[in-house]
């Protein structure tokens, strides 16, 4: 498995990674254009002028679809779906693809997610091959590495991922990562870029980790403090726009700078934590995970026991990226504009 | 005047109420000529300072006059109790002067007018405006109930008040005051920093626990430090100890030692076993005091920031040693830290520590039962399971902490981390120089509690 992670990272020290390249006919395709990544992603593109034409790809159209952006109705979990994207594809000429179709939070429907996000990437790899598209982005998180006491304060590029594989959403996201890493063996003349992001909280996003900052009571592992980072949802949209328009093979954690333990992450959010035995939250959040109540299955108790945080210099390195926000400035935007939202001065809904 | 009345009767019944205010603070009360009763000596404080005087004035006089209230009797009627606002008012005004209550003496000749005084025309006008406010407060209001007099009138008189910051000085500079962040700073957070740094050190619980490390320092354990100037004042270095006790305090004294006698007061930070990260609270709280799980990656990090480091190569190899082999020290792992200063091109201080294997002994190692609560082993000292968590308390034995000479490698370039004859060698001789100075010290040593 080893050998499958080693995508070489152009970082050779004379040339500029950033090297802006000629203005060439790029045309992007972005799968899960619908998501919150997908949705700002295509308006963060549609407001500028190096890529020519956007296809969004998604069971539903994304808002922010304008002159340049193609919607194609298309569902990756369908047996057709590589046919179709093939098609399209050819049609269209892309030769970037952006693959954002993956489940923010856990899910009960894990054979769903099966289909989605394993299946799925295979589907969309497999029609990246019959066209010419040379060039994958991908979405991935840092949460893959896992939560171990034995990780090192930060887990560069090169760590194994060693989340659980039972959990079907850490598991297929690791699959799929897997095969794209197959994709994007050197010597074929692809570019596949990978960002592991951190969890990412924002004023407009929503996932597990922002509804399970959201509680008036969060539950937390008692004699435990890990530590988090919390990626601002606007530098993560900047960190894709960047892969989409540079050139950087390999694979790319996306962190901000800082880290927050999670007991003072849970106070600036304005929350109350609530330190529970593990033997006892273990088997609650089971119960309340099966009851659909918990935004995530009780293994995902490691990350508020255990520190799995990435270190993103790698990105800055080669990519050239900088977060705007710290750990900490994330989380406050994040909780002022869920405050207001508490006191119904805002009204529209996260992503 | 009908308004001259209830004034004095409010006062008549808060003045039993508060006879010390009164006498501590007599200053104030000759200050502000409205015969404020109740100032105490933190508001008299705030105001000497200048900042937010007006404030302070009408924040004390606004309180004093709730309880007064409250402490009125039921049969002041609500119409009366507005009444009462307004004269309490008026004297700040500079109406007040014959409401002085007779038995406050006036003998300073240096306060001789109100602190905001204005021409009389004026407020007599904004008396007059604020009653017809209150008059139609009341009748609009809540139904007059006699029994629950303090809402209106406090009301009436943040109004009176707001009024008048309008007037008077603004407290423009209220937010930077102490008091200001105290009152309504960040509850939950008072106590910590908001960022810790990158491995979790947090410096303002450190600062709080400070005191009691530097109580174990030198009451304590009343620790000798010798040759700590062996130690560079800056640049990377690694400091290679003998490792010891079974609660593993060691690294957290040598921390205090550098705070304390290093001529640069050089923070260092230390390499934990990977256990601790396993247990509860032992784990976070070593991890906000300065420990740092160990592996390369972090120590590679630490370093590069050309940080102080202490390894404990013995690592757990040395706190499970029995008291029978203690100063012996036990085989240096792989040699990690031997490859780390190579390849980070950092100069090794060995250091041997004498005394801290006698604060806990371990007579015999549990190992048996040990892994249902994630330890290596269950210690057995002579007091520890026989007399529950306070048998962990470790005895008061006298600790010396003496460095050597540093061992440079800067005949060694950083590939020689690979060859791995050459870190065999290397750290047998460091492990033979802690040996000679363990041994060194502890026969130099006349008693194991007073060194």
């Amino acid at each position: 498995m080893s050998d499958e992670r080693t995508l070489e990272h152009s970082a050779t020290p004379g040339s500029s990674p950033l090297a802006a390249r000629a203005p060439r006919k790029q045309i992007v395709a972005v799968t899960g254009a619908a998501s919150f990544l997908g949705t700002n992603l295509i308006g963060v593109l549609e407001s500028e002028a190096q890529p020519q034409r956007i296809l969004a790809l998604d069971t539903k159209p994304p808002a922010t679809a304008g002159a340049k952006t193609r919607v194609y109705e298309l569902n990756l979990t369908s047996a057709a779906a590589e046919e179709r994207l093939a098609e399209v594809f050819a049609a269209e000429e892309v030769d970037t693809v952006v693959h954002l179709a993956f489940l923010p939070s856990p899910t009960h429907a894990s054979g769903y997610s099966h289909e989605l996000e394993s299946v799925g990437t295979m589907h969309l790899l497999n029609a990246c091959r019959r066209t010419r598209v040379k060039k994958l982005v991908m979405w991935s998180q840092t949460l893959l590495y896992g939560a171990h006491p034995t990780n090192p304060n930060f887990l560069s590029e090169k760590h194994p991922l060693r989340a659980r594989r039972t959990e079907s959403f850490l598991a297929d996201k690791i699959e799929a990562e897997n095969e794209a890493l197959r994709f994007g063996k050197p010597g074929q003349g692809r570019t596949v870029t990978i960002l592991r992001t951190a969890p990412i909280v924002g004023p407009t996003v929503d996932n597990f980790v922002t509804r399970y900052l959201s509680h008036r009571l969060v539950p937390t592992v008692l004699g435990f403090d890990p530590l988090w980072q919390f990626l601002h949802e606007a530098d993560a949209i900047a960190a894709f726009r960047l892969a989409v328009v540079r050139d950087a093979p390999g694979v790319f954690n996306i962190t901000p700078d800082g880290v927050l333990p999670l007991g003072t992450a849970i106070r600036l959010a304005g929350r109350q934590a609530l330190p529970l035995p593990r033997a006892l939250a273990g088997s609650m959040a089971g119960a309340l995970w099966v009851a659909q109540v918990a935004e995530a299955p009780p293994s995902f108790f490691d990350y508020l026991q255990y520190v799995c945080v990435a270190d993103g210099s790698l990105a800055h390195k080669v990519m050239g990226f900088r977060p705007l926000y710290t750990s900490r400035e994330a989380l406050i935007d994040f909780a002022n504009a869920q405050h207001l939202r508490e006191v119904k001065l805002l009204s529209e809904t996260p992503a | 005047m009908k308004k001259e009345k209830p004034p004095k009767r409010a006062r008549a019944v808060s003045k039993p109420a508060h006879p010390k205010a009164r006498a501590a603070a007599p200053d104030s009360l000759q200050r502000s000529a409205g015969a404020r009763a109740n100032h105490t000596p933190a508001a008299r404080k705030r105001r000497k300072r200048g900042a937010g005087a007006e404030e302070s004035e009408t924040a004390a006089g606004t309180s004093e006059l709730e309880s007064a209230l409250s402490a009125s009797d039921s049969a002041v009627s609500l119409a009366l109790d507005d009444d009462d606002t307004l004269a309490e008012e008026a004297p700040e005004l500079g109406l007040g002067s014959r409401m002085v209550p007779p038995h406050i003496g006036w003998s300073d000749p240096l306060e001789t007018a109100p602190p905001s005084a204005r021409p009389h025309g004026d407020v007599a006008e904004q008396i007059r405006a604020l009653e017809a406010r209150l008059d139609g407060l009341i009748r609009s209001g809540a139904a007059v109930k006699a029994p629950e007099p303090a809402v209106p009138p406090t009301e009436a008189l943040k109004l009176v008040h707001q009024e008048r910051e309008v007037v008077a000085a603004p407290a423009d500079n209220l937010a930077e005051s102490p008091y200001f962040e105290q009152q309504w700073g960040r509850q939950g957070l008072r106590n910590r920093s908001e960022e810790v740094d990158d491995f979790g050190l947090d410096p303002a619980f450190e600062n709080r626990f400070r005191p009691v490390s530097e109580f174990l320092y030198r009451r304590y354990f009343r620790i000798k430090t010798e040759g700590i100037a062996h130690v560079p004042s800056s640049g990377r270095c690694i400091i290679v100890a003998n490792h010891s006790g079974t609660l593993p305090l060691d690294g957290l004294m040598l921390r205090t030692a550098f705070r304390l006698e290093h001529a640069a007061a050089r923070e260092l930070r230390w390499l934990a076993e990977d256990f601790l990260f396993y247990l509860p609270f032992a784990g976070v709280f070593m991890n906000r005091v300065g420990a740092v799980r160990a592996c390369q990656e972090n120590a590679e990090r630490l370093l590069g920031k050309d940080g102080l480091l202490a390894v404990f190569p013995e690592g757990v190899q040395g706190i499970r040693k029995l008291f029978s082999e203690r100063y012996q020290l036990q085989r240096f792992g792989r040699g990690g830290y031997i490859r780390l200063a190579l390849r980070m091109q950092a100069p090794i201080v060995p250091c041997a520590i004498v005394g801290a294997e006698e604060t806990n002994p371990l007579l015999y190692r549990l190992e048996y039962l040990a892994g249902l609560v994630g330890l290596p082993y269950i210690p057995v000292t002579p007091t520890f399971p026989l007399l529950g968590p306070l048998g962990l308390v470790p005895a008061p034995s006298r600790w010396t902490i003496r460095f050597g000479e540093p061992v440079s490698l800067d005949g060694y370039g950083p590939q020689a981390a690979e060859d791995h004859v050459l870190v065999g060698r290397l750290s047998e001789r460091v492990r033979g120089a802690i040996q000679a100075m363990l041994d060194n010290g502890v026969r130099e040593r006349k008693s194991i509690w007073f060194g």
